[in-house]
């Protein structure tokens, strides 16, 4: 593991990020890589050339199957980046969260020292079957999917279960909804920018019993792009550098069935160790966190996995509030996250370093600022867990 | 399952009457039904493979040896038969059309009758977006898919499948079969938006499809989508039954899978 706590490695620094908006994009691909790739170097407070990259890793599922193959390659020759090393990172919607972790170690093993990462996805340009067919490939295909499970049915079996197992109804996830849709409506660049009420939010069409359609994120088209340094380059390009402290990343079985227990996380579990080892740093420490809601269940499981709740409290963590902009320890998904901001797959793990920068840097718009934010933590999951990367950002080296 | 034994033979109708096998049924699910019934032994199925209404991803030999312990071989004496127009299958000791004795409906007319022979058609004969799954695979894990026959790696029962163990060890097949019922952990009903691109067309017809994740006594888990459920809704720690199924249709071809059946409590 590699470990920053003074064994001489370099340290990483993020200097640039960006994002286009989150929804429907009349933009192509290339349109909207370039535009969060535009973003992130205006972002850039002392200037910043695309020719300085020496690496970039973007994440992406499919692209629709539009391009599968040399995807990275033809983003980077629209966006100025032409003849830099780079590769598409692909592990489900968690792909450019282990995008910005190979940017990570390839800063932090000293063969690189100016990286882009990021991702992209564009869904929304393709027939309902379409659509169902790229988001349900991420799964188990041969027994889970057969067996008539995408995620809205993984998902939904994980629900029923915690409820069985632990002191929590529907009504937790509930609150989870109303919060995102809370932080997301006033951020400018989210999909749903619309507040819900809890009685709403309780009685949506059924989806997957027993998640209903505002337990579900949406399916967003997006590209995030973020530009991390060695440190030694950090003040060459910003005064206000956010500091990659910490990353995790692990793996679990594909299917739920084979999983010992389907109400929590054993990829989250390894990787906020990890990241939180590396960082030095535990759960307390954490003023923001950006967790991966792609459904409502699934961020209850997050605050337990990554330490904010203890294990079957995170229902009850949702229902008294804890996660609420400024009202708890920790505000949890004050971009709204994937429920409210959007999930463009590829693009929501780089999307979420994009609010940390920013929220870090203490560049959010009022009211979405997090009061004294220094510690920030992104988790960002694969599938129904089968991988997940968190990282933890500090304002401070 | 309707059953009836004579002189002449051992007859299967479904509970839906001549004219229908019910939503995911068809002649080979009421003969891999009606053989499971039966005491083992090997039949011969020459007449009863023409009787199809579509083609099948795994033969008819791999799909009745893997979901029952019955062998096919030209030179057996018992031979399966399927009726020519309505859905009746025979196991007799002649290779000639038995006499099919009559079948009534134990259940009412299901109103989505017409439309669901339809969806199955067009799925089959239609562009899939569902997910593929080679044949290849379909062929090898057959006795798994359709027999819920389970590896053991060192003690441990497996099941799905598995190649290597944490030993790096290729862990070999097994003939060890997982005891029925099973009992259901958690269990979700599906909208068509919620469902995959393989059952959304059918979705809407059945007002949802049911999955349960089962545990079974030896420890695997599973999950299955659950058959003749209209009238009941599976509750945790309820039991389940298997049966072979129609899964999905696609490339041209039928895929079979088991299926889960609610015990009666």
């Amino acid at each position: 593991m590699l470990d920053s706590s003074g064994d001489g490695m370099v340290d990483v620094a993020m200097v640039g990020a960006g994002q286009t908006k989150f929804g429907n994009h009349a933009l192509g691909l290339k349109g909207m890589w370039a535009e969060a790739m535009e973003n992130a170097i205006q972002s850039v407070d002392h200037g910043f050339q695309p020719s300085d990259v020496d690496e970039a890793f973007i994440g992406s599922i499919a692209f629709g199957g539009s391009q599968l193959g040399n995807t990275a390659a033809l983003l980077t020759e629209h966006s100025g980046m032409e003849g830099v090393s780079v590769r598409r990172v692909e592990n489900a919607c968690a792909s450019s969260g282990f995008a910005l972790r190979d940017a990570w170690m390839a800063i932090k093993s000293g063969q690189a020292d100016v990286v882009v990462a990021g991702g992209i996805e564009k869904m929304n340009d393709l027939s309902a079957s379409r659509k169902r067919y790229w988001l349900g490939v991420s799964g188990d295909t041969e027994w889970e999917r057969l067996a008539g499970l995408t995620f809205p049915g993984t998902y939904a079996l994980t629900a029923r279960r915690y409820f069985h197992e632990f002191d929590s109804t529907h009504d937790d996830l509930v609150h989870v909804s109303v919060k995102n849709h809370m932080h997301g409506y006033e951020n400018e660049v989210a999909h749903l920018r619309k507040q819900v009420s809890f009685e709403k939010a309780q009685s949506g069409f059924m989806v997957a019993d027993p998640l209903t359609l505002y337990d579900c994120c949406p399916t967003s088209d997006g590209a995030s792009a973020v530009i991390l340094v060695a440190d030694h380059l950090a003040h060459k390009f910003t005064d206000t550098p956010v500091w990659v402290k910490g990353s995790g990343a692990g793996s679990d079985h594909l299917a739920l069935h084979d999983r010992p227990s389907i109400t929590q996380l054993r990829a989250t579990q390894s990787a906020a160790a990890k990241a939180y080892t590396t960082a030095g740093l535990t759960a307390h420490d954490i003023d923001l966190a950006e967790v991966h809601d792609c459904f409502t269940i699934a961020e209850v499981l997050a605050t337990e996995d990554l330490g904010f709740a203890g294990r079957g409290m995170g229902g009850r963590f949702a229902r008294e509030g804890e996660g609420r902009r400024n009202e708890g320890e920790v505000t949890i998904n004050a971009s709204g996250g994937l429920k409210s901001k959007g999930h463009p797959l590829g693009a929501t793990g780089s999307g979420q370093a994009v609010e940390v920068f920013k929220q870090l840097r203490h560049q959010v718009e009022s009211p979405r600022q997090v009061r004294d934010a220094e510690i920030g933590l992104t988790h960002n999951v694969g599938g129904s867990g089968a991988t997940c990367a968190v990282h933890i950002f500090g304002r401070e080296r | 399952m309707q059953t009836v034994s004579n002189n002449h033979g051992n007859f299967a109708c479904s509970q839906y009457g001549e004219k229908w096998a019910g939503p995911d049924g068809d002649r080979i699910t009421l003969a891999i039904a009606l053989l499971k019934q039966l005491p083992s032994g090997s039949v011969n199925i020459n007449s009863f493979e023409s009787r199809l209404d579509f083609p099948t991803s795994v033969g008819i030999q791999e799909l009745i040896e893997a979901s029952t312990n019955w062998t096919i071989s030209e030179d057996s004496e018992s031979y399966l038969h399927g009726h020519s127009d309505s859905y009746l299958v025979a196991v007799t000791s002649s290779s000639e059309e038995p006499n099919w004795p009559a079948f009534s409906s134990n259940k009412n007319k299901n109103e989505s009758q017409q439309e669901l022979i339809d969806q199955w058609s067009k799925e089959v004969q239609g562009v899939s977006q569902g997910a593929y799954v080679s044949q290849a695979q379909h062929i090898v894990a057959s006795p798994s898919r359709l027999g819920l026959k389970a590896q053991n790696d060192h003690g441990t029962t497996v099941w799905p499948p598995r190649q290597l163990n944490s030993e790096g060890a290729r862990i070999e097949s097994s003939t060890n079969t997982l005891s029925e019922p099973a009992t259901i952990l958690t269990w979700t009903r599906l909208s068509a938006a919620g469902a995959p691109s393989e059952f959304s067309g059918r979705a809407p017809l059945l007002d949802g499809v049911s999955t349960v994740l089962v545990a079974f006594e030896e420890g695997p888990k599973g999950v299955f989508m659950l058959a003749d459920d209209e009238h009941e809704a599976p509750e945790i720690d309820g039991k389940v039954r298997f049966e072979v199924r129609r899964l999905y249709g696609q490339d041209g071809m039928m895929h079979y899978g088991l299926k889960a059946v609610l015990c009666q409590s």
